[in-house]
């Protein structure tokens, strides 16, 4: 899929009609966090082959929907399917190893070096353990392979979840605040990573508040504010001070 | 990409416990000394007739494995922040398997454990050794049972802030079956009785213990 | 309060006074004299005790199978009522064995079974009040509720075997009386006033637990409808005008 045709903002709504082959399928959802609640009447779709961007204040549920997408929380109300799968039913264990996350903190072992959790987790899934090494290659950190998680800077960290995901080839990816402690350098990283998922025909739901960063990096981009999903302009479009509305 | 069976799963699982708890070494250089010091003061606090010692050895030292076995399981290179939780459920890995490769990691650091407080225990007390050959079946088992308790009250208290004192005290209770059959194995030895009907209490409590794991692991690991 | 409560209070305390009277009335032990009266109390907290953990064990697996909260209500409210029944058995068995048997404790298996399921329960509570995610303290306590109660016939069966290889208490036990009608009909009253305080008291806290929940959520839909909305913009040009 070329750049140009995913950009800008394919007038798709947060929720449009179902789509047989969707990756996620959202629909009237809400989601209480110990009695809180976080979501409310939400609604999306992703279809295969897209990315989609979320934007939201601190605090508005960002982190609470990529856990719901990952299958990792139950709704309390509203229907939901992720790569066919009901959210909240037993069929969802079938499907977690396809979907990947990276979350705001890395879910590395301290006291292991880099290869050595990327090589407990290929383990643990069935994924070739000799692809480790070019995989922390593709991230920059083939060098830095033997040094244990805790001596890593949060920008390494945060490469070395991407050497995660590109080791699992996921068909659903979930990143939250991926561009947070990269350089420069290595932010394309994440547009890649991205573009690989689309190109199987795969989805990625990225939480940011690199609002340029993000752009350059989905379809289409939505603003979660009071519980639920709005479609937003085109930076571009923008009045400058005045938000996206 | 096949994942591999579920005991490869779980001895996966179990190295890696290991390999960390290797490289924090709070079971052998933290929490054994700290035995170490408890097996020390008995003594010091209920005087030091050698015979009454002698007698009484046996007993404090599996006093000692027991409450500060519990320790060895709930040790902070066993606790999973969330992130790493999240990571391991979305492996797919079964529930069953993830809390059967922490109780097989915890069950090898608690013979360990044993093995390492055990010539401390003889050298302060000199209990009388005659019932030896039989704690090659009572250490293993004892490492076993309070091992997969230790898994459990880990998993029931994960996440919470008052894990490392709550974890003992729903524990310890239970594992009051483990006690007596390990401290009656050598006192039925010393008056000629055949202790096997301890060894098999011992076995009953581990089975019953691992029935637990496989029937609740998935009612435990979900979240809300 | 309901007209079923109303009715339960009155029967109760109707029972209650009759339990007292004839506590109060029947023939002292012979050996024992007054202090026998204890047991009009001890027996009846004794069997009040397993009575309410197997209810928390009914209700926990119970929650296991079909999750519905007025079950994890239900078990947790017959712990804590179980927990204090506990702690007046093992008082007053005390309390009686001094002047008896000549010391607080023996070591009889009832009696250190008892005790272990006292500190259990003890450490379900906790377990309860760590939690505080309603529905992860449900799942946990149920599973505990249910590991507890199946580890009580292992423990109890161990204490039995060890005694068994000990020596039987040195101290003065009396043989088995045979027991008094009138002694035995008082016992048995107490048992029924007891248990009718068991349901009252269950019912209450259950009752109690109920309106907690239902001010709780008052409160949070009082308090702001979503966790986003009590995070604003923050209106740095208002506070610091001089730096903008």
């Amino acid at each position: 899929m070329s750049p140009a045709s995913r950009l800008p903002y394919d007038a798709c709504p947060a929720g449009r009609q179902a789509q047989p082959d969707a990756v996620i399928q959202l629909h009237g959802i809400a989601v209480a966090v110990e009695r809180t609640p976080v979501l409310r009447d939400l609604t999306l779709t992703v279809g295969a082959g897209e990315a989609v961007g979320v934007i939201g204040a601190n605090g508005s549920g960002k982190s609470t929907l990529l856990r719901l997408l990952a299958t990792l929380l139950s709704p309390a109300a509203g229907t939901g399917r992720v790569l066919g799968s009901a959210l909240g039913s037993r069929e969802c264990e079938k499907i977690r190893p396809q979907i990947a996350l990276i979350g705001h903190s890395p879910a590395l072992y301290s006291r292991l070096t880099l290869a050595e959790n990327l090589r407990f987790f290929c383990r643990l899934t069935g994924v070739d353990v000799s692809a480790v090494s070019s995989a922390l290659d593709a991230v920059g950190l083939g060098r830095a392979a033997d040094r244990p998680a805790d001596r890593c800077s949060q920008g390494m960290q945060r490469r070395a979840e991407l050497a995660r995901v590109i080791l699992s080839a996921p068909a659903l990816l979930l990143l939250d605040e991926p561009h947070a402690g990269l350089d420069s350098g290595s932010a394309g990283l994440v547009d890649v990573i991205i573009d690989e998922v689309r190109e199987r025909e795969g989805a990625a739901v990225v939480v940011s508040h690199d609002r340029a960063r993000l752009d350059a990096a989905v379809d289409r981009v939505l603003d979660l504010r009071e519980g639920s999903l709005r479609e937003v302009l085109p930076a571009a479009t923008m009045v400058p001070g005045q938000g996206f509305r | 990409m096949t994942p591999p069976g579920p005991a490869r799963q779980a001895l996966e699982l179990a190295r890696k416990d290991l390999l960390l708890e290797g490289r924090a070494g709070e079971t052998l250089l933290v929490t054994a000394p700290f035995g170490g010091v408890a097996l020390l003061l008995f003594p010091l606090a209920i005087g030091t007739d050698v015979p009454l010692l002698r007698s009484v050895g046996y007993g404090i030292y599996w006093v000692v494995v027991l409450l500060f076995g519990v320790l060895v399981s709930l040790r902070q290179s066993a606790a999973d922040t969330p992130a790493q939780v999240a990571l391991l459920r979305l492996t797919g890995v079964h529930p069953v398997v993830r809390l059967t490769g922490r109780a097989a990691a915890n069950a090898l650091l608690l013979l360990a454990f044993e093995l390492t407080l055990l010539p401390v225990a003889v050298m302060i007390y000199d209990p009388p050794l005659d019932s030896w050959p039989w704690l090659l079946a009572v250490l293993p088992l004892v490492a076993a049972g309070l091992a997969v308790l230790g898994t459990l009250a880990g998993a029931l208290a994960q996440g919470l802030a008052g894990r490392t004192t709550l974890g003992p005290l729903l524990v310890v209770p239970l594992a009051l079956p483990l006690l007596l059959s390990a401290t009656q194995v050598a006192e039925a030895v010393r008056y000629g009785r055949e202790p096997w009907s301890w060894v098999a209490l011992l076995l009953l409590v581990d089975v019953v213990a691992a029935l637990a794991v496989a029937l609740f692991a998935r009612s435990l690991e979900e979240f809300s | 309060m309901t007209s079923v409560s109303r009715r339960l209070t009155a029967v109760t305390v109707v029972v209650m006074a009759g339990a007292l009277a004839a506590a109060l009335t029947a023939p002292p032990d012979r050996l024992q004299g007054n202090l026998q009266r204890l047991m009009y109390v001890h027996v009846p907290a004794a069997w009040l005790a397993y009575l309410s953990f197997a209810i928390t064990l009914g209700a926990s697996a119970g929650w296991l199978w079909k999750r519905r909260a007025s079950l994890d209500r239900l078990a947790s409210a017959s712990a804590e009522v179980g927990v204090f029944f506990t702690g007046l058995t093992i008082a007053l068995g005390s309390i009686w064995g001094k002047p008896v048997w000549g010391v607080w404790w023996t070591w009889d298996p009832r009696l250190v079974t008892t005790a272990m399921m006292f500190f259990v329960y003890l450490g379900y509570l906790a377990l309860r009040r760590a939690t505080l995610d309603a529905t992860v303290r449900a799942r946990r306590s149920a599973v505990f509720g249910v590991l507890a109660f199946a580890q009580i016939p292992v423990v109890h069966m161990s204490v039995v075997w060890w005694r068994a290889v000990h020596q039987p208490p040195t101290v003065l036990k009396p043989a088995a009386p045979t027991i008094d009608e009138w002694m035995l009909a008082a016992l048995l009253l107490n048992v029924l006033a007891f248990t009718l305080v068991y349901v009252l008291l269950l019912r209450t806290r259950v009752r109690l637990a109920v309106a907690e929940e239902t001010y709780d959520a008052a409160h949070d839909r009082a308090a702001g409808e979503l966790a986003g909305q009590a995070i604003t913009t923050p209106d740095y040009r208002k506070e610091f005008p001089n730096h903008v």
